[in-house]
């Protein structure tokens, strides 16, 4: 009998903190159908969009970890990837080594980004998601300063293909024809009609290593702790600030490797506006997995990217099917990412209230207890 | 053990950097044209054009030139291989020659000509600078590829009122 | 300390203090603005015009943060949310045939019931969330407005004049209120001197407006009520000690400020003479903070003044600077220069509440 119920308690637990990926495996079921894609079709654009957006989303492991909630700041590593790339186009430099290159560049110009994010994120412990967010769009002001004004007669950029003819500013497009899926297509097998870009695989399979690896190190293991309670980390001897800093740093500095291999695959980039929903999708995406604000794994990340990206295929063409109308599933598939993401949050805030109340229940009942035992 | 710690640090810095240059010779990129046509009055001499030149890349048939043809190949890094088939005169027998030529670093588009390359002229006899045409005032721009985005709300929030 | 002590002394220092730097660098850039604008070829009366009319279209959006904050509930970063209950408001309002004036009447009294709908569901939810209001503000905002998207094609409106053009199913993305309360507010009581020769006009009824419900919102700050929600913002323990209802002051915090984003769209539409729909409010939310912070505000302290002030200031830079800059250098940077300054200080806000404030 107790057994009974042990059970059913456990499948209601397991309801509950599975309840997104249930309700996105729903949805993709209903779509199916609706959206009539063959199945070649469709699992082919999903491992395109693995290969693309893993990467990304990995970035985003490590800031949950140190217990800094989701970052929303790794956008100003796409940022960095961005310029990288925008150098590399410019020197001309081709294929794989223009990969390796646009990374190596963007590794100072992410890790400064991140410093500052980081030591900003310090100055607002437990707000620190807000400000990334709100990060993204100063941010994203001074790269459209720089991209816009100061790239031509500032920071040397020649090449005609993209700065504008009239001397300054980039064109609104950047395009990467010569890095056009360059690691996606080394090595690249065919599966019926199913393009599996390995090395790109390969890439996202080491940085899962290095993630279970760096875990165990040290570091990670100082990470863990200041993501559990910073107090008893501090107390502890771990230097909490410059911990959640290197934690910041990694993610952003991992977002660019991100955006460089994102948009690869892609071929080209909007010059300003290629990195402003990065972050949302990446964190969906991540949400739909079944993470949450303060626990994320990587089969989350992969999980995630197959549902998400399944009903992002599948919804405009499902919508189209059920109302007659292609923009409602557009606008289904906004509301579908934003409300996920809202309902994270929710969640993580009320559980954390609870946990505060809680809290403060356990130290009044201590206090009151020492406080008739002295 | 701090020396050791700023010494591995440096040499982390050190390789990065190094690999970059690295990737800096090996990566450049060239487009290379390759023209089989007739260099008139060099040095009091012509050239003249080949009646065919097959050429052949990386063991894939590049194309095939007549005279006054151009042919086009990328490469990547400063060195580039390339393989000819020459046929003089209509009817003549094919000559065979493995080429490898130096490409200077600082040319995207280089137009070499294959005649004068063939009769081993100078450098700067049969190769040039590809010096692509003005474009017009207002070139069309490719439409930014799709990627994963919505297509409404290009920048959420980052847009005030419209400005009337 | 020390250093900080002997900065003190100076008044200059005093006005950085009490103005804070960031707010006076932008004044002192407006006032650059103001005098360069005459030697850079622009008409001053023209622009003066412009700043006004864009103050009277925005400055009820920007009060609408300030009873959340008041209540500690944090920037409103949700306000698309009365937005939405204001579209509601404008849309049936037209749809039901309503013209002119009363249009006008007409759409604030039908979205006050969707104000009241939308705050009070908000005002619970954030009441479980406190404080972690300001992101889940944020995305409720955003998952509201894209939901609202589906609605806007899928409630049936009929009338010719809001509906798609072709297919007739569905709402158009913009569409003008020429018929409808274009103006209503801003012709009322005009002070127009362009007959003697100057271009000013001066929105005088729009200004009235805001008057009116700015000095509500002082004087309603001074009652029983709006001293509790002060008090629920600056210390809810104290608040909760003093046998306040905290919940039930920040629920009313949040259905005013949901009220007032109704109402401040209307007159924003108004102002402007279009309605735009759809994806439009996703970006109304981050000028009405920029504009709060600018004028003094910061995320758990905001007054009628710093609204004021704050929607001077930024609108005022938002319309000098294109002007300005066009005129000097023959660069069109004001949009990114608005998108560092409004997100900037929003950055610098939140930064500096901890280490004031705890």
């Amino acid at each position: 009998m107790k057994m009974k119920k042990d059970l059913r308690g456990q499948t209601s637990n397991f309801l509950q903190n599975n309840l997104v990926p249930i309700m996105f495996i729903a949805i993709c079921i209903v779509c199916y159908p609706l959206a009539g894609f063959s199945p070649s079709y469709l699992i082919n654009e999903i491992v395109t969009r693995m290969g693309r957006n893993i990467f990304l989303i990995l970035s985003l492991l490590i800031p949950i970890m140190a217990g800094m909630g989701l970052n929303f700041g790794m956008t100003l590593g796409a940022m960095a990837g961005q310029i990288a790339l925008i150098f590399v186009t410019d020197w001309q430099i081709w294929g794989i080594p223009g990969v390796v290159l646009a990374m190596l560049l963007s590794i100072p110009l992410s890790a400064l980004m991140g410093l500052m994010c980081g030591k900003l994120m310090n100055m607002v412990k437990g707000r620190e998601m807000i400000l990334g967010y709100m990060m993204n769009y100063f941010v994203g002001g001074l790269y459209q300063l720089v991209v816009l004004y100061m790239m031509g007669p500032i920071i040397p950029i020649k090449h005609a293909s993209i700065r504008l003819p009239r001397g300054y500013g980039l064109r609104t497009t950047v395009n990467l024809t010569n890095l056009r899926q360059c690691l996606d297509n080394q090595f690249a097998i065919r599966v019926q009609g199913v393009k599996i870009p390995v090395l790109t695989f390969i890439i996202i399979g080491a940085l899962c290593l290095f993630i279970l690896w760096f875990r165990r190190t040290k570091l990670g293991q100082d990470m863990r702790a200041v993501g559990q309670d910073m107090e008893v980390a501090r107390a502890a001897g771990i230097k909490v600030e410059r911990t959640r800093i290197i934690a910041i740093i990694m993610s952003t500095v991992f977002a660019g490797f991100g955006q460089i291999i994102y948009l690869q695959n892609i071929g080209n980039f909007p010059t300003c506006t290629a990195h402003t929903q990065i972050g949302m999708f990446c964190i969906a995406a991540l949400l739909v997995g079944g993470a949450s604000v303060e626990k994320a794994s990587i089969g989350n990340v992969f999980l995630g990217v197959i549902l998400f990206h399944t009903m992002f295929i599948m919804a405009p063409r499902a919508g189209a099917a059920i109302t007659g109308n292609a923009m409602i599933g557009e606008y289904f598939r906004v509301f579908v990412s934003y409300g996920v993401i809202t309902l994270a949050l929710i969640m993580y805030e009320t559980k954390k209230r609870r946990a505060r109340s809680q809290g403060g229940a356990l130290l009044a009942l201590a206090q009151k207890e020492g406080g008739v035992q002295s | 053990m701090k020396g050791k710690k700023l010494l591995i640090r440096l040499a982390a810095v050190a390789l990065c950097i190094a690999l970059g240059a690295v990737m800096m010779v090996i990566g450049r990129g060239h487009t290379i044209y390759l023209d089989n046509k007739t260099l008139e009055d060099y040095q009091g001499q012509t050239y003249k054009a080949a009646h065919r030149i097959v050429i052949t890349v990386d063991g894939e048939e590049l194309t095939k030139l007549g005279p006054r043809e151009r042919g086009m190949s990328l490469c990547i890094g400063q060195t580039f291989r390339m393989t000819l088939e020459i046929t003089q005169e209509k009817g003549g027998q094919p000559e065979t020659r493995e080429i490898t030529m130096k490409l200077p670093y600082n040319l995207d588009g280089i137009i070499v000509n294959l005649p004068a390359y063939l009769a081993g002229l100078p450098e700067e006899a049969w190769m040039s600078e590809f010096i692509p045409a003005p474009e017009p005032e207002e070139p069309d721009e490719e439409e930014p590829g799709a990627g994963d985005e919505f297509g409404i709300g290009e920048d959420l929030g980052l847009e005030g009122d419209v400005i009337a | 300390m020390d250093k900080s002590e002997r900065l003190q002394q100076t008044r200059l220092s005093q006005l950085v203090n009490t103005f804070g730097l960031p707010r006076l660098i932008i004044a002192g850039f407006l006032l650059f603005l103001f005098i360069v604008a005459p030697i850079a070829g622009a008409d001053l009366p023209t622009q003066i015009t412009n700043v006004f009319n864009r103050f009277s279209w925005n400055a009820v959006l920007v009060l609408a943060m300030v009873p959340m904050v008041h209540s500690g509930c944090g920037l409103n970063f949700g306000i698309p949310l009365g937005i939405l209950a204001g579209l509601l408001g404008a849309t049936l309002s037209i749809e039901m045939g309503f013209t002119g004036a009363l249009s006008f009447v007409m759409a604030i009294l039908i979205s006050t019931p969707f104000a009241l709908l939308f705050g009070g569901g908000y005002g619970l939810l954030l009441n479980r969330i406190k404080g972690g209001e300001m992101m889940v503000a944020t995305y409720v905002g955003f998952s509201s407005v894209s939901f609202m998207c589906i609605m806007w094609l899928m409630i049936p409106y009929k009338n010719p004049s809001i509906v798609m053009a072709y297919t007739g199913v569905g709402l158009r993305n913009v569409f003008s209120l020429e018929n409808f309360y274009a103006n209503v507010l801003s012709d009322f009581l005009k002070i127009d001197l362009n007959p003697i020769g100057i271009n000013l006009v001066i929105p005088t009824g729009s200004l009235l407006f805001f008057a009116l419900l700015a000095f509500g919102m002082w004087a309603f700050l001074h009652t029983k009520t709006g001293t509790a929600m002060t008090a629920v913002g600056s210390n809810p323990t104290f608040a909760k000690a003093a046998g306040i209802n905290v919940d039930r002051i920040r629920m009313l915090s949040v259905i005013l400020s949901t009220w007032l984003g109704a109402v401040g769209i209307l007159i924003y539409q108004q102002g402007f003479g279009f309605v735009q729909l759809y994806t439009a409010p996703f970006y109304m939310a981050m000028p009405a903070v920029a504009a709060i912070l600018i004028g003094g505000a910061s995320v758990n302290k905001a007054s009628v003044g710093n609204v004021i002030v704050g929607t001077i200031l930024f609108q005022g830079l938002v319309t000098m600077t294109p002007t300005v800059m066009n005129a000097l250098i023959h660069i069109d940077i004001s949009e990114v220069v608005r998108i560092i300054v409004s997100n900037g200080m929003i950055v610098y806000a939140l930064t500096r509440k901890t280490e004031g404030g705890k």
